[in-house]
């Protein structure tokens, strides 16, 4: 029977990051979705980074970043206690990075073009601009929100090399189920490393199935 | 500085269009801002509803100033209280009928002026839609919605931007009463967005003509209609077609370019450079294209294109008739008397040669 606390552990992680991704996703994509400042291209090349790097060199970097001896992490042991690398918060900080574009990205397209000139509509019946994003906004992006959340959830399942080099191998503490499955090969534990992998694909399958169900099943759009 | 006009005094670039305005439109009845597509109407309705924000200039509703450029001024969009029918109506999708008017109604201020909902849905006759899909509508019923959403957010000013453009002649028809309701019932101070004269004739109290990012003539309805020999019927800017085609040769002496239409070669004067192989397309008013049955000759039209009459349509005058020709697979829209079309049996297959008098490059 394979180690069920890496699952959990998996499953915390992924389910923090997408809510993070989610708070600071939103304003993000919402700024690219209607910005024509000039670096928006530089930006979204930027959040876009995560799917063509090898996430040993981003994991590489944030390493170096979250050490003690860095600023960054030299700032986090002190207001904190704790060091940043090797520690679940290190761990969301690296997945949120590496999930980035799969929130902002199906968010901004969201955003684009109708909803905008729906805010439009909205200001000109007196709405202000919070009141518009919420009430217009926000329940013609349902699709895309669905979309972003999940796909963010589950790449951050997906995750293996960031993590490892940003969190190591350390057990409930970092040591998530795509590392575990890594660790039953190495040691010849194949019934552990079937029944994880098979758990994690059963999973994102899933996850991903009721993606796929929902945009065609559902309106583009919430109806209230 | 009088308390019942809207001044209106901005200069804007965009992209590759610039805006320069310095009107005073008086507050009350309807207002036309008339032009060709591109003239710049939709820029001037949005520096009026604070979507665009001049570079400079003072925008200023009865005694309240929306936007200064020094001391800087401006109010939000949503704080002047224009209200907006937009050419698509734009309602909102997650919405019913229903909800879509709620939205506005809760918005309303209460100390505002306007009419009750019961009178607005009544006139608007909207009573049957309520519990509808907004998808569900048709043009002419989401223009409805959308009017009376507007109205039901009590606005100070009503903006038009062509209301009737999305839709088709029955529908228009059908649209046109209730615009003339709106005006009559609701008077509100209007600002209507056209480029039809019919629309203009019926609903306008004034005119404001645009060409190019200006206002080029203001003035009463009648005369500034007359003055540019716009009376109902005659459409300067619709009755026009746009043929694609490729730059054949660059400038040649007589400061002619030609554009190759498929084996048919038009020639029109430009002071533009463009490389040859530059595809471009060419406006040409229907107005400006005479038929022959055979190539004349000793006349000063240079452009004489072998076409085939594809159809014949009537316009909205009795005398004329549209007939549409086939070159090389485009169309191309001639006005004639219907005395022509039958003198020369301009029936469907018949082979013609199409006299261009004018053409000039569309951007």
């Amino acid at each position: 029977m394979p180690d069920l606390s890496s699952l959990w552990l998996t499953a915390r992680l992924a389910f923090v990051t997408t809510l993070v991704l989610l708070l600071i996703g939103t304003p993000l994509a919402w700024w690219l979705a209607q910005t024509r400042s000039r670096m928006k291209p530089a930006i979204e090349a930027i959040i876009a980074l995560p799917l063509v790097l090898p996430p040993t060199v981003l994991g590489f970097y944030l390493l170096i970043a979250m050490s003690p001896n860095a600023p960054f992490g030299g700032f986090w042991l002190q207001a904190t206690g704790d060091t940043l690398s090797f520690s679940f918060t290190g761990l969301v900080i690296g997945s949120v990075i590496y999930s980035f574009p799969f929130m902002i990205q199906p968010l901004q397209s969201a955003f684009e073009g109708p909803v905008q000139q729906a805010m439009r509509t909205a200001a000109s019946l007196r709405a202000s601009r919070l009141d518009a994003f919420f009430t217009v906004a926000v329940p013609m992006s349902v699709r895309g929100f669905v979309t972003a959340t999940v796909l963010s959830f589950a790449h951050t399942l997906g995750e293996f090399g960031v993590v490892l080099m940003v969190g190591g191998n350390i057990p409930d503490r970092t040591r998530v189920a795509s590392i575990e499955i890594y660790e039953n090969v190495e040691t010849l534990n194949y019934a552990s490393a079937h029944a994880l992998s098979l758990i994690l694909l059963m999973i994102s399958f899933v996850t991903l199935f009721c993606v796929f169900l929902f945009n065609r099943r559902f309106p583009a759009h919430v109806r209230l | 500085m009088s308390g019942s006009e809207l001044i209106l005094s901005a200069t804007l670039r965009l992209d590759s269009f610039a805006l320069d305005l310095d009107e005073r439109i008086p507050l009350d009845g309807v207002t036309a801002v008339f032009g060709p597509s591109g003239s710049g109407k939709t820029s001037l309705l949005n520096v009026v509803a604070g979507f665009l924000r001049p570079h400079a200039g003072q925008v200023a509703f009865a005694e309240q100033t929306w936007f200064r450029a020094t001391p800087g001024i401006w109010t939000p969009p949503h704080q002047r209280g224009v209200g907006v029918v937009f050419q698509d109506a734009q309602l909102f999708p997650h919405l019913t009928v229903q909800g879509n008017l709620n939205y506005a109604q809760k918005r309303a201020p209460a100390d505002a002026p306007g009419h009750a909902y019961d009178d607005i849905l009544s006139a608007m006759e909207l009573n049957a839609l309520l519990n509808r899909d907004v998808h569900a509508l048709s043009g002419g019923e989401r223009q409805r919605v959308a009017i009376s959403r507007t109205l039901l957010s009590r606005p100070r000013l009503l903006l038009l931007d062509e209301p009737l453009s999305a839709l088709d002649n029955a529908r228009k028809g059908e649209l046109l009463p209730f615009l003339e309701t709106l005006k009559s019932d609701f008077a509100l101070p209007t600002l209507y967005v056209s480029h039809d004269v019919d629309e203009v004739s019926r609903i306008a109290d004034r005119v404001m003509v645009m060409e190019d990012g200006r206002v080029i003539a203001t003035g009463r309805t009648d005369d500034v209609l007359s003055r540019f020999g716009l009376e109902a019927g005659r459409n300067p800017y619709e009755e026009a077609s746009l043929l694609t085609g490729k730059v054949a040769k660059p400038h040649d002496q007589d400061g002619l370019i030609a554009v190759q239409i498929g084996a048919a070669e038009i020639w029109l004067a430009a002071d533009l450079h463009t490389a040859p192989g530059t595809e471009v397309r060419l406006k040409i008013p229907a107005r400006d294209v005479s038929i022959a049955l055979a190539r004349p000759t000793e006349i000063s039209i240079q452009n004489m294109i072998p076409a085939k009459v594809r159809a014949t349509e009537p316009t909205k005058r009795q005398a004329f008739q549209s007939v549409l020709l086939d070159i090389e697979g485009q169309t191309l829209r001639a006005t004639v008397t219907r005395k022509a079309v039958q003198d020369l049996q301009l029936a469907s297959g018949r082979s013609v040669f199409a006299l261009i008098k004018s053409a000039t490059f569309h951007h």
